[in-house]
């Protein structure tokens, strides 16, 4: 038999097969990505009586069914003047306490005394665990300890004497009604999230010379424990403290 | 004068292919409420959540069928995985959102090993949906039996550069 060449495919429509499949690919993609604001909800509590927050610690920001917003019972029209709010809530007493204002105090904690807080925890904890106590208690007093470490940690890395915190009850306040149409509740967690942001940045750059932004995704890629460090220096400084107020019926 | 030489326009061809193979993040699924996200800035990814599939969305927006709407409260419904869910108003005799939370964990591939807290509840509200539905279904995720504090997030359309 004789040998038969072989015939060989004609690949002059591969490319058309290609364009198909890409042109496919192009319509299908969306290059928009998930983009979101993070919040956690606690688990609900029963308590007799709630606790009691000073007036001057709580930054609320509202907004009626309207749609008109209102912070610190003060009505306003422009939505991007909150992040001003905000950041007069933090700033106004950092560098110094005055009480005669209405905005929350700042505490300055020096080394020697986060030493003895430390020292007092873990007497209490090898107390505790010599007594046998039950373990979610022991537990919360290792949660105190970790805090108390990472304060530590802080005020190593803030290089001063003594550290600058918020008062451990201030927060801000996210209160809308009903009918609130969520663009405006949207607004609202955006201008706080930039306010904070920029009180982080500020303090990123100051103390580290880079802007806060480069440090986050630094972290997010690396999870280094310098970085993280750093980071908790930051949260300590200007903590995120947001409540958001379910509306009455 | 001869002609150009196409052989390697299939490779080219190919290259770009590729690319938006890779690139590509196929919708999940198409909503059957309509949902335009409000804007805003300093947001946070979802994508690496998403990878480990720790995200569940769900959906706030005006049906798209225009004669059920007046079945809801406001107009607006929720859509979990493309199910339109009967009214929210006074909510339901048996918790919809945390069942259906549940439901998705335990369909998870077995090598999520997170915790069922770990998911991520992300809204993806429409501009105009009121917020008291937000309210009433972060309620119910806060009342889900035996789980722990939850994690939630609000979508926006962030047009910062990334």
């Amino acid at each position: 038999m004789a040998k038969r060449e072989i015939e060989e495919i004609n690949a002059g429509s591969m490319a058309d097969i290609a364009f198909l499949l890409l042109i496919f690919f192009l319509v299908t993609t969306t290059m928009d990505k998930d983009q979101a604001y993070i919040r956690r909800i606690p688990k609900k509590v029963e308590v007799s009586k709630p606790v009691d927050v000073e007036k001057r610690n709580i930054l609320a920001i509202k907004a009626n069914n309207q749609n008109q917003l209102m912070v610190r019972d003060m009505i306003f029209e422009d939505p991007n003047k909150i992040s001003d709010f905000v950041l007069e809530f933090y700033k106004m007493n950092e560098k110094k306490n005055d009480p005669t204002n209405n905005f929350p105090m700042y505490s300055r904690i020096t080394m020697s005394a986060i030493d003895q807080n430390i020292a007092v925890i873990e007497g209490e904890i090898e107390q505790m665990e010599e007594a046998g106590m039950k373990a979610d208690i022991v537990n919360f007093k290792y949660n105190q300890l970790d805090e108390w470490e990472k304060k530590k940690r802080a005020l190593k890395l803030y290089g001063d004497n003594e550290l600058p915190e918020i008062h451990v009850q201030a927060n801000i306040r996210v209160e809308v009604q009903q009918a609130t149409a969520y663009s405006i509740f949207a607004k609202m967690q955006t201008e706080i999230e930039e306010a904070i942001f920029e009180l982080r940045n500020g303090e990123c750059e100051r103390l580290f010379g880079m802007p806060y932004s480069v440090l986050k995704r630094r972290y997010d890629q690396d999870k280094k424990a310098e970085d993280q460090a750093m980071m908790d220096l930051l949260e300590i400084l200007y903590p995120a403290r947001i409540i958001e107020v379910t509306p009455k019926k | 004068m001869p002609g150009v030489n196409t052989s390697s326009l299939p490779d080219i061809v190919f290259m770009l292919l590729f690319f938006f193979m890779v690139a590509t993040t196929s919708k999940e699924n198409d909503p059957t409420v309509k949902v335009e996200s409000p804007v805003g800035t300093k947001t946070t990814e979802l994508t690496p959540y998403k990878q480990r599939s720790e995200v569940d969305f769900l959906y706030l927006g005006k049906p798209r069928n225009p004669m059920r709407a007046a079945d809801f409260k406001m107009g607006y419904a929720l859509s979990l995985d493309n199910v339109v869910q009967p009214t929210v108003d006074g909510l339901y005799t048996t918790n919809v959102v945390g069942q259906w939370k549940r439901d998705k964990f335990d369909q998870k591939p077995p090598r999520m090993t997170a915790p069922i807290e770990s998911v991520i509840t992300c809204f993806k509200a429409d501009r105009n949906a009121p917020s008291g539905l937000i309210f009433d279904i972060r309620k119910e995720l806060q009342d889900i039996k035996g789980v722990g504090s939850m994690t939630i997030a609000y979508a926006v359309r962030d047009n910062g550069n990334i």
